[in-house]
């Protein structure tokens, strides 16, 4: 247990600056390809390193490929949590998406449970947009990340990546519910899809310089 | 000063969690070993946490977190348990969300107080988002002698005038504070205070701009919010209230009990009235400021 340290994490296959530990990112965007190809390259775990992530629309090995694809090995060392696929090791599956409270708890054990490993941790959420359709309340989305994703943060030596799909329907204004979270977490990276295989991310809150980076997805 | 915490499990366990969280100095624990007790404890007393295993005396641990939801929706709830998340019946339960702690990890106690001195002192499980600079609005907030400050008059011509100006049932102006938000004036409608668990304001304020909910109904952020259909709320506007340094500490707010739209000049003109009321607030605070200084004088 401690209260976060100083140690950053890196993120320079996007051409961004190493990310301070404790730091919450909120990734946006309306293409959801895009989305996810920086989601992976955010949370694949280098080798001092493990992830936890929440995956709505991925079965558990496919969030493994996805890592491996971004950093080589980094699907052996990952928890899934998933909403489709089967169980199997290191991948725990999810019968309904709308069970918050089950989702909180299983992710906070992962969480607890990848500490005991090594202290250094990524986690995230593909996509927070599903889960707040899936919700009959947003408010309960909400405490769900204070509760089991912002709290893992703010105690341990990781950061978090929260990924929302604005052309979702969430049953909510995602414009009014975007500009909130914005200011809830600390950082912000806006995704948009540029070209068939290129993207610019516009980031804010990230080593305290906003800027404009293209990536090849 | 001492934080209790209720401690809730069956009779041959609850001396280990009662004796963890006994040893932290800030904490006293208050022992529950069945659901009933746990409730009655809950009805006669202020906890500002509660520790519970799983299986208990008259139903599990989650009947208790949602009790609480119920009663206070941001006190925290901590789930101690050797029960892992997929053996526990959540059925009855989606949207109660808790903290979860297994037993058998090695430092389990160690984590438990960990835990619970973390979530006290940030208000972990609330529904609502807080700005990651909450602390410095809540200081900037501080700044302001709300109570002793003459601003009601000013505030209730102002809120007249607003409800008029609109013609909706309420107009009201409110600051945002840790855990409410405290009512200056309301035309239309009696309100104090209210939590920030049931404000839409509290959703509002991390809007930069003018945030306007046509239909609570069909936003589920406030659609299932029983409090708000009690007082018959169906479509909101508000306004920052922003400090010269920048930090948001209230809200402007048209209320109605229709499905309404504000159009881009209408949500200007709102903008303008609370920048009007923050304007009376450093008026009437920086004249206090003089009247203390020439009489320290």
């Amino acid at each position: 247990m401690s209260l976060g340290s100083s140690e950053s994490f890196t993120a320079d296959s996007m051409g961004l600056d190493a990310i301070d530990s404790g730091t919450s990112i909120l990734l946006v965007g309306d293409d959801s390809d895009a989305l996810k190809s920086v989601f992976y390259r955010l949370v694949a775990a280098e080798e001092d390193e493990r992830s936890v992530v929440v995956a709505t629309d991925e079965s558990g090995r496919g969030v493994q490929r996805a890592l491996n694809r971004a950093v080589r090995g980094a699907g052996s060392r990952s928890s899934v949590l998933t909403g489709t696929g089967a169980s199997g090791t290191d991948i725990d599956t999810i019968d309904d998406l709308g069970d918050l409270t089950k989702l909180g708890m299983n992710l906070s054990m992962h969480l607890s449970e990848t500490q005991q490993q090594t202290p250094r941790f990524r986690t995230g959420i593909y996509l927070c947009s599903t889960i707040c359709a899936e919700a009959d309340d947003v408010r309960s989305v909400y405490r769900l990340l204070n509760s089991n994703f912002l709290s893992e943060l703010r105690r341990g030596d990781g950061i978090g990546v929260c990924a929302l799909d604005t052309s979702s329907d969430i049953g909510a204004s995602v414009s009014s519910v975007v500009a909130g979270m914005k200011t809830s977490f600390k950082a912000c990276i806006e995704v948009e899809k540029t070209g068939r295989r290129e993207a610019t991310l516009t980031t804010s809150g990230l080593s305290g310089v906003d800027e404009t980076v293209t990536v090849s997805l | 000063m001492s934080r209790t915490i209720l401690c809730v499990d069956t009779a041959d366990r609850i001396d280990e969690v009662s004796a963890a969280i006994d040893a932290e100095e800030t904490f006293e624990a208050v022992e529950a070993t069945s659901v009933e007790d746990a409730r009655t404890i809950l009805d006669e007393r202020a906890v500002v946490c509660v520790v519970t295993g799983y299986e208990l005396d008259g139903g599990s641990g989650l009947e208790i977190a949602q009790a609480i939801r119920q009663t206070a929706p941001q006190t925290p709830c901590v789930l101690f348990t050797d029960v892992s998340p997929g053996e526990i019946d959540t059925a009855s339960f989606e949207e109660v969300l808790l903290e979860y702690i297994n037993r058998d990890l090695p430092d389990a106690y160690d984590r438990l107080t960990f835990v619970v001195d973390d979530v006290i002192n940030h208000s972990a499980q609330v529904s609502f988002l807080k700005p990651d600079d909450e602390q410095e609005r809540l200081d900037a907030l501080a700044q302001y002698d709300i109570d002793d400050l003459p601003i009601e008059e000013s505030f209730d011509r102002l809120t007249d005038l607003i409800a008029s100006h609109f013609d909706t049932a309420i107009a009201f102006i409110g600051l945002v504070e840790a855990d409410e938000e405290n009512i200056l004036s309301c035309h239309g409608g009696d309100w104090d205070r209210l939590t920030r668990e049931e404000t839409i304001c509290t959703h509002s304020m991390l809007q930069e701009d003018v945030m306007v909910v046509e239909d609570l109904n069909e936003d589920k952020r406030f659609s299932e919010n029983p409090h708000l259909a009690n007082l018959g709320i169906r479509s909101y506007a508000g306004a920052n209230m922003t400090t010269n340094d920048g930090h948001v500490i209230g809200q402007v707010c048209l209320i109605d009990h229709e499905v309404r739209t504000y159009d881009a000049e209408e949500r200007h003109e709102l903008q303008q009235f609370a920048e009007t009321a923050m304007e009376i607030l450093e008026l009437r605070q920086g004249a206090r400021g003089m009247r203390t200084m020439e009489a320290v004088q």
